[in-house]
Parts: structure tokens; sequence; C-alpha cells
């Protein structure tokens, strides 16, 4: 063996020349495959943080009826089934060990009514809100107003939605006692000049193409922003979900008969969706020309059918698992437990429940791990074609070695010894240069708004990560280069004869 | 004794659409402790010869015995081992490894001697004695490009004695010496082949070489024509008695 290496960095430093030019590209891709180890580890720290974290958790519950999983942005807003007997469920998740937490909500799609007949589109949460603030603490900024609190009736606005109403509807939303904030207004919206309406509530009718819905008037109690990966969430209000439920008409017989009063009851038989903004519908404001009472609006309804399901009604439970547990191991217990109960659930995984996101972020990961794959191979062809080339310059001196008694094995074993010192010290030095660059891009604190970029990123800040796998990882890759690499110049080395030795001279 | 036999040895190597017959059928013995010459003109076989004799190549027909054990059956291993163990090379362009010194080149093979049971120390001091031996005791710690054409000969020779073979096999050892090195070259070779009993078989054009061999086999179409040598030439071609004219 101490010949074999002697030969070996003897040679190495004999043949600088190639033995540079296959250490720089060792150099190279090393470097880049760890900065694209690092990455792909970032953009899944990035997606965990930001989706799982902030705003699905591991496992999402849906009705067993559901057909399509992807029930966090449906196409065209399409309602999702509701989950039936949400006791059933609940017991079930209360019962398993590996669940941390989790969270039952409505999600639907909400039409913004307008009294000139302009309407909007926005998808809403429904959700008990110091609930939802303890599974997810950290996703939401606000931005003016107030959050809500448990008994609260009211909705929170994402400024993603206030720009959207004010661009499409010309209203601009401000908290129910709160002023008008020209800061924000001027951050926030596109059109900087004109007349301003303010609004401190909206007019919400359920967006569904199945169930019957309610148009209800609701309190902005706040705006507020989703801390990252807003341009994706800020397609969501949240609101109270006894709201949520008026509006989507999630409730029983029994309960429509004791919440609809009498006086209501002779407006929905009008069934005029006119006499919903007649009169003195909206606030007057200083930057209009025209004002509306609203204060006997709230609860009119416009269509009323019975439902069938029960006032405990939610359509998605967001599932937090705990330490170490698998997701897909969980999801497969989950739904086996569901079985056995009775309960009309399915559990899903969080990236088939966010559709479109972790599509676009498994085509981020895949194109990166593709650019990442084009380097490593281009890198093993150049080494090969290098190191052919220099085993066939060493026809003579290695058929000499075999005509002096030295068996291919000697010979594999100094062209591996050659590849592996080179291997190592420009491989290592690669890796360690990807892992300066991957801090050096953490310290630079690079940012974007653009949505391709945030799923690249993993959320709004460009976060690069290397943990001890991934390095190892990156140590992995570098022998499986080498040896890739060297497997063709062995091949031809080892074939290499006394006679071609003694043929060539 | 016999150490090389060789019978009805054919080597065809195929070239485009014909094939070229490099030995036609030779028969021949060669005693131990001989030193013999191959000679004929270029393309006659002697080369060729040579490389069956060395296991370096294989022949399309015949048999071919090297210390009484049968060759041409053998697989690349073992034929590697006769090559380490049996037998020493002298190449006409000295083919030494460049990258180690001279006395790293005459140590390589006995390094390669696993199973040669010489210590480190045993195989620095066998190596050191061969060098010695060609009279290069000065030159230990040289690489070859540093070396003149007949002291990297000497080495090649120190290096294909040292593992003691039974048989030393030399191309053309001269051909790229001036006469007075491959005279000495020659003295050194004969030298050792009366003192260490070596048998030598070599290649050559050179007339002068003939002064030295044993016995002299003249090739000629891959043919033997002639067997012959100068005083010991009869003697040997008597004693060798098998070594006999082409048969063809």
């Amino acid at each position: 063996m101490a010949l074999i290496l002697k030969i070996a960095w003897r040679n190495i430093q004999r043949h600088r020349g190639k033995s540079l030019v296959v250490g720089i590209i060792i150099f190279l891709g090393a470097m880049t495959m760890t900065i694209g180890n690092g990455v792909i580890a970032g953009m899944d720290r990035g997606l965990k943080e930001n989706v799982i974290d902030r705003f699905t958790g591991d496992v999402v519950i849906i009705s067993a009826k559901q057909d399509q999983d992807n029930v966090i942005f449906t196409p065209m807003g399409r309602d999702i089934e509701v989950i039936p007997g949400y006791e059933k469920v609940k017991k079930v998740l209360e019962g398993k060990k590996f669940i941390d937490r989790f969270l039952p909500v409505a999600k639907g799609l909400t039409i913004i009514l307008n009294e000139n007949g302009d309407m909007s589109y926005a998808l809403a949460l429904g959700v008990r809100f110091d609930e939802y603030r303890k599974m997810f603490s950290d996703s939401t900024d606000l931005v003016e107003g107030t959050l809500l609190k448990n008994d609260d009736r009211g909705i929170l606005v994402s400024t993603g939605n206030r720009k959207r109403f004010f661009e499409e509807q010309n209203f601009w939303v401000i908290p129910e006692g709160f002023s008008f904030n020209e800061k924000n207004f001027m951050k926030e919206s596109s059109k900087k000049s004109g007349v301003i309406d303010k609004r401190t509530s909206l007019v919400l009718m359920g967006g569904s193409n199945e169930n019957s819905t309610m148009d209800i008037r609701v309190d902005v109690k706040g705006v507020m922003k989703f801390k990252h990966l807003d341009d994706f969430w800020n397609h969501f209000n949240i609101m109270d979900i006894e709201s949520f439920r008026e509006v989507y008409q999630y409730v029983t017989a029994s309960d429509t008969a004791a919440v609809i009063p009498k006086e209501k009851k002779r407006i929905l038989e009008k069934d005029n969706l006119d006499d919903l903004f007649g009169g003195e519908v909206l606030e007057k404001v200083e930057t209009r020309k025209q004002g509306y009472d609203v204060s006997t609006l709230m609860g009119k309804k416009v269509v009323q059918k019975k439902l069938d399901v029960d006032s405990g009604a939610y359509n998605l439970i967001f599932v937090k698992l705990g330490k170490g547990a698998d997701a897909e191991e969980s999801v497969l217990e989950l739904n086996a437990a569901f079985k056995s109960s009775g309960a009309e659930a399915r559990a899903i995984i969080w990236r088939d429940a966010v559709g479109q996101i972790a599509d676009l972020s498994a085509i981020m990961r895949g194109a990166t791990r593709g650019f990442v794959f084009l380097i490593f191979i281009v890198a093993i062809i150049i080494i090969m074609n290098t190191l052919s080339m220099a085993a066939l310059e060493r026809v003579s001196e290695i058929g000499m070695m075999r005509a002096v008694g030295a068996h291919k094995s000697f010979i594999s074993g100094m062209f591996l010894s050659e590849m592996t010192v080179i291997s190592i010290i420009f491989g290592c030095a690669g890796i360690i240069a990807g892992i300066v660059s991957v801090y050096i891009l953490n310290a630079i604190n690079i940012t974007t708004e653009n949505r391709i970029l945030e799923l690249l990123f993993g959320g709004s800040v460009f976060r690069p990560v290397l943990g001890i796998f991934d390095i190892l990882k990156g140590f992995a890759y570098l022998a499986l280069v080498t040896l890739i690499a060297t497997a063709y110049p062995l091949r031809v080395a080892r074939r290499i004869t006394p006679l071609d030795a003694i043929m060539r001279d | 004794m016999n150490i090389i036999e060789m019978k009805s040895i054919k080597k065809d190597y195929p070239l485009g659409e014909t094939v070229v017959h490099a030995l036609r059928g030779i028969d021949l013995d060669v005693e131990e402790g001989g030193f013999i010459s191959i000679i004929g003109p270029s393309g006659s076989g002697k080369t060729t010869l040579l490389n069956i004799i060395g296991c370096i190549d294989i022949p399309s027909a015949g048999s071919v015995k090297i210390g009484g054990e049968e060759i041409t059956s053998l697989d690349d291993r073992r034929l590697t081992n006769i090559r380490l163990f049996k037998v020493g090379f002298i190449f006409q362009t000295f083919n030494l490894i460049p990258v180690l010194n001279l006395l790293e080149n005459v140590e390589f093979p006995l390094l390669l001697m696993k199973e040669g049971g010489l210590t480190k120390g045993e195989i620095r001091k066998r190596a050191q004695k061969c060098i010695e031996e060609v009279g290069l005791g000065s030159f230990m710690d040289h690489r070859p490009a540093e070396l003149s054409g007949g002291q990297r000969q000497r080495v090649a020779i120190a290096r294909a004695l040292v593992t003691k073979p039974q048989i030393v096999l030399a191309d053309e050892p001269t051909a790229n010496l001036d006469s007075e090195t491959g005279a000495t070259i020659l003295s050194l070779m004969k030298h050792l082949n009366e003192t260490e009993k070596t048998t030598f078989v070599f290649s050559t054009h050179d007339s002068d070489v003939l002064k030295y061999a044993s016995q002299v086999i003249k090739i000629r179409d891959g043919h033997i024509i002639d067997i012959d040598g100068p005083g010991a030439a009869k003697k040997m071609k008597k004693k060798a008695g098998p070594a006999k004219r082409g048969t063809r």
C-alpha cells in the first residue's frame, strides 16, 4: 500500500497539469454541490417553517368524501367537503400520542359584495382565533387594528386582500374603531390619488356552488400580513368560526331557526339583493360623495336552504405532529384509526393539501437537484476523459509494471489512489468553500418578493442551511463522483498489457 | 534440465482481413544456465518468441513449459506470477518507472512479491547489492531521467536480476546503446550468467553480441533455420539436444 501511495503521489506531482485540471473540476463540483445541498436543505427548512409550522401543520384531515386532496388552493375556489361527525374525529386525534396539537378550521371562498354590483373574491379561514394563535403562533403580523379573541365576531383582512378590494371595488378597508392610516395606504395601494372609500365592515357571501349560502356583514377587526410566503397566504382572510358558519350555512335546521329572528325573516321573504345596500348602507367619509347606513344589514339572507351538516362543522383539521413523528406513517395510522372508529375523515400529508405550492416547490427543488446533478455529470465526464487520456499516455509505464509482475489490482490501486488523493485535497477544499459560501449567503441576507424565488428560498429570505448530514452527503457524493469518474479509466488501465507497452515502443 | 520447452509454437496476428504468421511452428528446448542469443532480421519473430517465453504473449497453438509448468492455459493472475517469480525482463527502451529513483526501481519487483517473505531491510539490502554489481552504487537516489542510456539499461538489468529469476529475457538490450556501452552491458550479463547461473535469452541484430552467446538461434519468417554458436555453441547444441531447426 505504501508503494502504491508513493507512486500515486509522485505521479500526481509529475502530471501536475492534468492533476490540477481534475482537481479544479472536483473543487468546483464539490463547492457547487455543497451550495446546492444547502439551498435544498434551506428550502426544505423554509417550507417546514413557513407552511407546516405556520399554516397547515404536518398532516391535514379532510372529509372522507373529499375527492381531491388539493384543499387549500382549490381550483376556482371550489368547495371542500365538510367533515361529518367532528366529535368522532376529534376523539381519534386526542387519542394519538404522536400528535402535538390540532386545529379544526372551516375554509371557503367568500364573495365580497358591493352596493354597485361589483364583487371581489377572497378565501377565508373560519377559526377560533385564540386556538389559531396557539397552533400557529408566529404566522401573522398585525398591521392595523386588533386581533380577534375567541368570542369576537369579526374578520382579519390580509393586506393582499385589502389591496385587491381597493383595486377591484375602490374601497379601502380599515379596522372598526381605527382611523385611516395614510402611511399604510401609500405603502400598500397601487393607486395613490383620487377618492378613497373607507369601510370598516365587509358584506360577505359564501361562494359555494353546492351549498346554500348567506350574506352577512362582518366587522373588520384588524388588517394583518402573513409573515412568510405572504404572496401565497394573503388570499386568505381569517374570521371567527361562527360568522363563517353563518356565511356558509354550516348549521343545522334547528340552529337556523334559532338564529334568524322574525324581523330578518321578513326581509328574507323579499329575497332582494338590492335591499341589502338600500338607503344609508355605507359609512360616510370625507373623500366620498355618497354615504350609506350599514347598521341594519347584519344577518340579512339572500338564499336559504336547509343543510344536513352539524353545528360543529369544519372542513379541515390542521395537525402538528410531535417531535420525531413521521408524517407518512402518522397518516397511515390515522387513516386506520378513522376507519376503525367509523369517522368519515381522511388524513393527508401537508404537501398534498397545499397542491400548487408543494408542486411548484417540488419543481424548484427538482430544478436545483437537476442543476447539481448536471454539474455532477459534467464533472464526471471531464474527469473520466482526462484520466482515460492519462492512462493511455502511460501505456509504457503501466505495461512495464505488468511485465515485471504487477497484478491488475496493483494498477487499479495506483489509479484509485491517485484519484482519491486528488479528490480528498480538492474535494475537501471544495466542500469547505461551499460551507463558507453558504454562511456568507446567509450573512448577506438576500430577500425577495418574487413568488417563484420565495419557493426556492422557502420564504422571503434566502437561508441556505447545511447540517452535518448535508455535509456528510457532500462527502458521499464526492466519493461517488470519484468512483464513477475513475471506473472507466481504471478499466482502460487494467486492460493495458506488457505487450501494449512493447508494441508502443 | 530444460528450463524452457516449446513445442510446435505458432503465433498469428490478425491484421485487418489478413493474418500475419509471426511464428510458424517453433520447437525449442533451452537448458538451465544457457546464454542464448536469438538472431534474425526484423519481422522474423524474435520478439514474439521472447514474449511467449516471458508469458507476455500467448501462442496461437503449441505448448510452452517454463520451469516445467505449462503456461498456455494459465489465467492472467498466474501468468503475472510467473513473470514476477521466474522471469526477469530487460527491454530495449529501458522502461523504468520514471517517478521512482534507481534504488526504488530495483526494489519494485521485490515489493510486489508479497509472499517473498523478505523484510523491508532485506529488500533494500538486496537491491543495493544488485545496483552495486552493475556499477551504479553512487547513483541510487537518482531518477531515471538523470541517468544515461547505458546506466538506465544497467538499472534494468539489476531490476531483472534482483528477484533471482530462473530466466532473464532481453529484447535487443544493446540496440539503443553505443558499442562501448553495449559491450559493457553484455559483459555484465555474461558475468551474471556465469556467477549466478541464470539463464539468459536475448534477441539481437548485433553481430558483436554473438561472441558472448553459448548458443545462437537463427530465426527467419517464423521458423528456426539454424542453431549454432562460437565455442560452447556446438557443445551447447549437443547438450541442449532438443534445440533444433525449425520444423517447417
